[in-house]
């Protein structure tokens, strides 16, 4: 049964790797739903807390998968969760880079890099819709998700100075007692 | 018109640097290590930049732009590709190894110390507050950039069906992302297939006769 649990983690994020057009942005919707929803490994309140986490985190966003799997499995877990991440895109992108070089001028090359970007940015959009939804965000959350949208679009700023207030402000309204949602 | 077949490969007048660069592997773990390690904060990219062109000057900017588009075009981190795609240009399949293992181990790391620290403070209210917050500024995030590449979208209907029809079905339908995926990117590539050959064609058609013939006209109407 325990197998089962590591052979399910690796069901779960090998083809989300295949499939991460865009990033890891882009199969933020398909973690939630297959976690949350379809293993019922994660309540929607550990997501959004590992969505944090992980987005709070230096290096690549895909890393919630580490997180994930450590809860599921502890560290073997988080191990072979990390692996089923970038081992399969990984392989990929060697494979194809060689291809992608010689073929500078093909109009395949170019309608591949053009018909990419419209699956990617719906898939993008789909994770941010997901992560909304699985914190049940209301009025406070909306408004925070607008500031820093547009202070991330329009700035060059590190995020880190953008959570630091954020922390301190959701922290003084958990504790005044006032909604933080 | 028949021409830009068969030279196109060598248009980019790119000479193959395979097996030019020859950069120990541990040379290359080394120096994906240290950006691993200083990667805060999505910079990633311009550490790389710093440390393989400026620094070491071990690719030219060209090579690294091409590397580029590849790592944010195929699926996978972005990050984590581009350094994929420079340990490959340095040191092989080895040097592709190092670079992911140098990428990903530090972040790794780090995020289990966090995941730890989440397990001593999950308990309290003010953690889930706190953390609720900051996912919220990852959405935020998620949406930047999700509205920095829409910029780069053509401007036609059937892009936009392809957009709203991946959003709608992953998003709100909750359909999982491989029939999806499988449906959608074969449809896309196609059409912009379909429309590049064309626009070419009508260009072509176009500069050959000085007034379009009423062929053309037609075609345009399809």
């Amino acid at each position: 049964m325990d197998d089962n649990r590591l052979l399910g983690l690796i069901m779960v994020f090998a083809p989300l790797s295949l499939l991460s057009f865009g990033g890891g942005q882009a199969t933020v919707a398909d973690i939630q739903n297959q976690t949350v929803h379809v293993h019922g490994w994660l309540s929607n309140q550990d997501f959004t807390d590992m969505f944090a986490v992980s987005r709070a985190a230096p290096g690549p966003s895909t890393l919630i998968a580490a997180l994930i799997g450590w809860q599921v499995y502890g560290f073997w877990g988080a191990l072979t969760a990390t692996l089923a991440v970038f081992i399969p895109s990984s392989i990929l992108v060697y494979v194809a880079a060689n291809w992608w070089q010689r073929n500078a001028g093909s109009p395949w090359r170019a309608a591949i890099e053009r018909g990419l970007l419209p699956v990617a940015v719906g898939l993008i959009f789909a994770g941010a819709l997901a992560v909304a939804r699985a914190a049940h965000t209301e009025l406070i959350g909306f408004a925070t998700i607008g500031v820093a949208t547009v202070v991330l679009y329009f700035t060059r700023s590190s995020p880190y100075i953008l959570i630091a207030v954020v922390a301190v402000l959701y922290a003084g309204l958990q504790m005044a007692g006032l909604p933080y949602t | 018109m028949t021409s830009s077949e068969a030279p196109a490969a060598q248009s980019g007048g790119e000479t193959p640097s395979e097996g030019h660069h020859h950069v120990p592997a541990l040379s290359v773990l080394g120096v994906f290590l240290r950006i691993g390690v200083l990667a805060f904060g999505g910079s990633t990219q311009a550490w790389m930049h710093r440390a393989i062109i400026e620094d070491h000057q071990w690719l030219s900017e060209r090579e690294f732009l091409s590397g580029f588009t590849i790592a944010q075009v195929l699926p996978g981190s972005n990050p984590v590709n581009l350094a994929l795609y420079l340990g490959m240009k340095l040191s092989g399949g080895l040097g592709a190894t190092a670079a992911v293992l140098g990428m990903v181990a530090p972040a790794f790391c780090i995020i289990l110390v966090l995941g730890l620290l989440y397990r001593l403070f999950g308990d309290y209210p003010t953690t889930h507050a706190v953390l609720t917050g900051v996912a919220c500024i990852g959405v935020g995030a998620t949406l930047s950039v999700g509205l920095k590449v829409a910029l780069r979208l053509d401007r036609d209907l059937l892009t936009l069906v392809i957009t709203l029809s991946t959003f709608t079905a992953v998003g709100i339908f909750r359909i999982s992302m491989v029939p999806v995926v499988a449906v959608a990117v074969p449809l896309s590539i196609a059409a912009a297939y379909w429309e590049r050959t064309h626009k070419a064609r009508r260009r072509d058609q176009a500069g050959a006769t000085a007034a379009p013939p009423a062929s053309d006209s037609e075609q345009a109407g399809k």
